[in-house]
């Protein structure tokens, strides 16, 4: 056995770790922000956010016009809808790309191991979870108001451009734009409250998804009155549909069928805007109330 | 200073940790010995929290481990060197945990130094040997230059520079009175290292005391004499209280006398000696002899007599 000669307290000087500070929501938040913005794929998941924000509100506009109607005039309500349904086409999409990135920012950590380094530093797990959940929820918003800020100026010059006038006074339209980014980062953080739950990427996309896409479109292709009114009723309890409820412009049937009265099926709910907002919150709730106890009893 | 009270870890069909009770102390380097699956990394796993005892407890320094404010603080842990997002740098890893606990960038750059990580810390993690990943297990492990170490097999990848180097540097935590834990599958690495053993199998503690200890409980010296008068030497020599063996027919295998006691026992006896060796017990032969029972996965037709 070698005796060992160590020189006193040189072998590991203490140097700024004799300074000690004890565990905090800060230090966690920082320490999130470090890990996501020191992985490349965050910031190209990011760009293509902003580029298909921007891409497809322009282009949106850009063919959006009422001359169709010939020489009918378009309402005010029905010019408002249709700067709406420019703006928030690209939600649909954007809802994709938060879903990959919310499930891979959680069950990555899982996948490369890293998570047990997260979790030796911070022991009572939890806290991390909700700092990361926090980090995420506001880099991509903050994403999301750069996108909104460059494509809202452009929408609207283009679409005056078409002849249609947007009034800025017009609390739904601005209900409906920033909702639509409500909508996006509340389905960021769906997925990643099921990437918490499952710890694993393939399976944590594969299933956000599914509950994203697949699911109210699978129901939605149920049509039909009776039992299968019900099941429609039920796909409006889906993320993408209480999304459609946030981002909804009252004006709509003056822009998809100015004129007409609207038609509305007997026993089809609407749901309203807040409706929408708070089954976002719901499914968030939810699904992190299940992560938070399976994180408490899982080994890691 | 860890505590272990009768730990027990079962999953769903076996017991990998079953009721061990141990302590490491501070000031002393702690082997943490056994073969592959006694349950090592399992128990070191539950010291942070990784892993949740199914009874018994585990604390550090008074208690468990996610209750202290300031865990990286108390307990710098090298589980396993994988733990590591690959497409990060590793000074960005580093920076990732320091900040949870408000350390700063200057004693990121000082772990670095002091692991030799200076040449690699901005490139990726992906690209590291499993050497360097160690190195920087251990860098992330002194982050908070925490007064209690485990190390699960720091040496396993490092190549001979590196071994003698985390040798000297787990020896020089210890001796500046850190409680050091350190896990390795082989004898010969914590004969170099540790002064106390924790040896275990399947899941319990076959052995724990100080390595010197467990030397003299292997049996002391063997003396290999040979002999044409092997009958008569080896009953004067019974008459002493040596143990004898006859490996061949004119060598004997004598336990429990010094070698100097047996050349003047032939003496007195008019026994001739050809040969007269002493052979040590190592540590490698004292640690097989504890755990031959104990082995999950034995290795067919290898006679122990190959290993001496």
């Amino acid at each position: 056995m070698i005796a060992g000669t160590p020189t006193p307290s040189t072998v590991v000087p203490a140097g700024d770790a004799a300074i000690r500070h004890g565990l905090s929501l800060r230090g966690m938040i920082r320490s999130e922000w470090i890990k996501l913005r020191s992985i490349g794929s965050t910031w190209w998941m990011y760009a293509a956010l902003l580029v298909m924000t921007v891409g497809i509100g322009t282009q949106m506009s850009s063919s959006t016009s009422f001359a169709w109607l010939g020489d009918e005039q378009p309402t005010q309500m029905g010019m408002q809808a249709a700067a709406v349904n420019a703006m928030i086409l690209g939600a649909d999409i954007n809802v994709l790309v938060v879903g990959v990135l919310g499930v891979l920012v959680i069950a990555g950590e899982y996948n490369t191991g890293m998570i047990r380094s997260t979790f030796t530093a911070v022991p009572r797990r939890v806290p991390v979870l909700l700092a990361k959940a926090m980090v995420f929820a506001v880099v991509t918003f903050l994403v999301g108001i750069l996108s909104l800020a460059i494509t809202v100026p452009m929408s609207i010059g283009i679409l005056a451009g078409n002849g249609i006038d947007v009034r800025l006074d017009d609390p739904h339209y601005w209900r409906a734009v920033i909702g639509s980014l409500v909508y996006v980062v509340l389905v960021g953080l769906i997925a990643f409250g099921i990437g918490a739950i499952l710890r694993n990427i393939a399976g944590g996309i594969a299933l956000a998804l599914g509950l994203v896409l697949v699911a109210p479109i699978a129901l939605g292709l149920v049509s039909g009155v009776g039992p299968q009114l019900v099941l429609r009723n039920v796909s409006l309890l889906f993320p993408i549909n209480l999304g459609r409820a946030l981002t909804a412009h009252p004006g709509y049937p003056d822009f998809a069928a100015p004129g007409e009265p609207p038609v509305r099926l007997e026993g089809l709910l609407v749901l309203e805007p807040w409706q929408g907002a708070l089954g976002l919150v719901v499914w968030v709730v939810v699904l992190f109330a299940a992560a938070v106890v399976l994180l408490k009893r899982r080994d890691a | 200073m860890i505590e272990a009270q009768s730990l027990t870890k079962r999953f769903s069909t076996t017991t990998a940790v079953d009721g061990i009770t141990f302590s490491a102390r501070p000031g002393r380097v702690t082997g943490f010995l056994g073969p592959n699956g006694a349950g090592k990394s399992t128990t070191m796993r539950m010291i942070v929290g990784l892993d949740r005892p199914s009874s018994g407890s585990i604390t550090v320094n008074g208690r468990p481990y996610a209750e202290h404010t300031a865990p990286i603080h108390e307990v710098g842990a090298l589980l396993d060197a994988t733990a590591v997002s690959g497409g990060r740098s590793a000074r960005n890893h580093l920076l990732a945990v320091a900040a949870t606990h408000r350390i700063g960038a200057r004693r990121v750059d000082e772990v670095i130094r002091l692991t030799g990580l200076e040449s690699v810390a901005r490139k990726r993690v992906r690209g590291f040997s499993l050497g360097m990943g160690q190195r920087l297990g251990l860098a992330t492990a002194l982050l908070g230059d925490p007064a209690t170490l485990i190390l699960d097999e720091p040496v396993n990848g490092l190549d001979p520079d590196g071994v003698v180097w985390v040798r000297q540097f787990v020896r020089g935590l210890a001796a500046e009175g850190r409680t050091v834990l350190l896990s390795s599958h082989l004898m010969s690495e914590m004969a170099q290292t540790a002064d106390h053993l924790v040896i275990l199998g399947r899941g319990r503690i076959i052995a724990d005391a100080a390595v010197t200890d467990i030397l003299a409980d292997a049996g002391g010296t063997t003396v290999a004499v040979r002999t044409p008068d092997g009958g008569l030497l080896a009953t004067a020599l019974e008459a002493h209280g040596a143990g004898i063996s006859f490996p061949e027919p004119d060598l004997l295998s004598v336990n429990g006398l010094d070698s100097r006691r047996i050349a003047e026992i032939a003496a007195q006896n008019g026994a001739v000696i050809y040969e007269l060796t002493p052979y040590a017990a190592s540590l490698e032969e004292a640690y097989m002899a504890l755990t031959r029972d104990d082995v999950e996965y034995h290795s067919a037709g290898t006679p122990r007599e190959a290993t001496r």
